[in-house]
């Protein structure tokens, strides 16, 4: 029972890092609090469904076209919706407040829209349903596929932002944008494409969360939720830190559902989120800046 | 030639700039004295895109009109600005900081060896090529920021009082420094409180007060100038 609980705690973990990473991206760079976040995921866990049951492509193709889909859609939202609004904020803190009241109301119009087509019931479909056994535990391999995909995909973003001058020069948008704009880094494109990033990431993790667990058309809020708490924890903008957070969240909310009490899993988590506003705002692995 | 016409400045009401005429030559070293407030920095911040001056102002490089351009395109223009407070990534490395001076595409042939050239002008900063920038001394971060403008293969580099909060050892160094960088062809346009070791680097000065260009000359003429005298250099 043991390694069936890390292993599925990896798994949960793995997802919730992947999407996290998103998040930072569009928080700590384009200084956008999406909290339609978790709608854009979700809307992404039916279109694996639909291209799964309807045209019969598998959840790994499905990713193919999905993922791009997600970072168009950012690309257009932030275009439409954040362009005037960046325009328009005087200061950092005026983005935020503005972006959380519109992205607010984006949510309700995801929501609204995937209620109208697809209704309120729990939908899942069935990919790579079967046992593997890992240590003497049995493992679905759908659960498998999703850790990979995960660590694969939030490695690869890791590296690039990391070791690229590109990837560099995003971050120096995230923490000095006025220096930025100094080497020629046009700090508006730069934003717009870490928004638009960050909606690939989220229908990555859309997709990969279809591929094992069920999900409603309301499932948006709670993911939106999680993915906050592991960037707050991780440090804004921190991808290894949401990397490592998102483990470790994914890590508990799996043994205290294993070993305590499935209904204990929410409390545990915003005992988590509240105990790290209270000692580390600046998030566990965050230097205290701000 | 990278020339100013007439430009004038506003900060809401308050006129910052009013009608400077400026000019720097390829490969000069022109110096802008002039007390707080002056207008110094302005004048820099509007070269460089970052604020924006009234309509119909000039300013132009060898003819081409740059007024307006958004600030991002003014490094591939050739014209870097090291700005007061230095400006730069203290969250990143020394390697990393002179990554991204060569971000423009213009700063991209002839990467490597501009590298290897910036480390010989500031050995220390080869020594140091891992060290997070923040945790640098003022004069090594300056000459960071130094670094980075000068990797962006600028004809044209602006420093807005490069000595400011430096030890005079230090500005010593660091001027025997833009000295080897002036004799690499690259042109220099100095604000400086540090009268001078300015005038002893520059060809050409303005003497800026309240807003206005109030006196030019070669650097001989300017330290001769009873206001600079009497302003900055503390002679009766
Ligand atoms: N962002 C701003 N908003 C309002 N007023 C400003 C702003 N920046 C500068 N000013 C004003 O414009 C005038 C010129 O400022 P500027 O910074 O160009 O002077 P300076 O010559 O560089 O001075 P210093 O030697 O102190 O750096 C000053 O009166 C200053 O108060
Ligand atoms: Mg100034």
């Amino acid at each position: 029972m043991l390694t069936t609980a890390i292993i599925a705690g990896l798994v949960l973990g793995g997802t919730y890092a992947l999407v996290a990473m998103g998040l930072t991206l569009q928080y700590g760079i384009a200084r956008i609090m999406n909290l339609a976040y978790g709608e854009t995921m979700i809307a992404a866990a039916f279109a694996a469904f639909v291209l799964k049951n309807a045209l019969g492509l598998n959840p790994m193709a499905g990713l193919l076209l999905v993922v791009p889909a997600g970072f168009a859609f950012g690309y257009a939202i932030y275009g439409v919706m954040m362009r005037p609004l960046v325009a328009r904020a005087g200061d950092r803190s005026a983005l935020e407040i503005d972006s959380i009241l519109a992205t607010f109301g984006l949510l309700f119009v995801i929501q609204g829209v995937l209620l109208v087509l697809f209704g309120s019931n729990y939908m899942s479909y069935s990919y790579l349903n079967i046992p593997v056994s890992i240590l003497g535990a049995n493992i679905a391999a759908n659960r498998l596929l999703a850790l990979g995909l995960a660590l694969t995909i939030g490695l690869t973003l890791y590296g690039l932002l990391r070791y690229t001058r590109w990837g560099t020069a995003i971050r120096a948008v995230a923490v000095a944008p006025q220096s930025a704009v100094l080497v020629g880094i046009d700090v508006n494109r730069a934003a717009r494409f870490a928004f638009a990033l960050g909606g690939a990431l989220a229908a990555a993790g859309g997709v990969v969360i279809s591929m094992y667990q069920t999900f409603t058309a309301t499932s948006g809020v709670t993911f939106t939720m999680k993915a906050l708490i592991v960037v707050i924890m991780g440090g804004v903008g921190n991808l290894l830190g949401a990397l490592s957070a998102g483990l470790i969240l994914g890590m508990v909310e799996t043994f205290v559902a294993t070993y305590l009490e499935p209904g204990l899993t929410l409390a545990a988590t915003y005992a988590i989120f509240l105990a790290l506003l209270l000692w580390r705002p600046q998030g566990l692995f965050g230097k205290a800046t701000r | 030639m990278l020339e100013v016409f007439d430009l004038s400045l506003r900060y809401g009401k308050h006129l910052a700039l009013d009608g400077v005429a400026t000019n720097i030559e390829r490969g000069e070293t022109v110096v802008i004295l002039g007390a707080n407030g002056a207008g110094k920095s302005s004048l820099l911040k509007a070269i460089a895109g970052l604020v924006k001056p009234d309509k119909g102002v000039q300013i132009k490089l060898d003819g081409n009109p740059i007024a307006g351009l958004p600030p991002h395109l003014i490094p591939s223009m050739g014209i870097a600005l090291v700005p007061e407070g230095r400006g730069v990534f203290g969250d990143l490395t020394v390697e990393q900081n002179l990554l991204l001076g060569a971000y423009s595409s213009r700063a991209r042939s002839g990467e490597e060896a501009r590298r290897r050239h910036v480390y010989e002008l500031f050995p220390k900063l080869a020594e140091r090529r891992r060290q997070t920038v923040n945790t640098m001394s003022g004069g090594e971060q300056q000459m960071v920021a130094i670094a980075r403008a000068l990797m962006s293969k600028p004809d044209y580099l602006m420093l807005d009082e490069p000595s400011l909060g430096l030890a005079p050892v230090v500005v010593t160094e660091l001027f025997e420094t833009l000295g080897r960088v002036r004799e690499t062809g690259v042109a220099l346009l100095i604000v400086e409180q540090n009268v001078r070791i300015s005038l002893s680097v520059a060809d050409r000065g303005y003497l800026m007060e309240a807003g206005r260009i109030v006196g030019e000359g070669t650097a001989a003429a300017l330290r001769r100038n009873s206001a600079v005298q009497r302003a900055f250099l503390g002679m009766a």
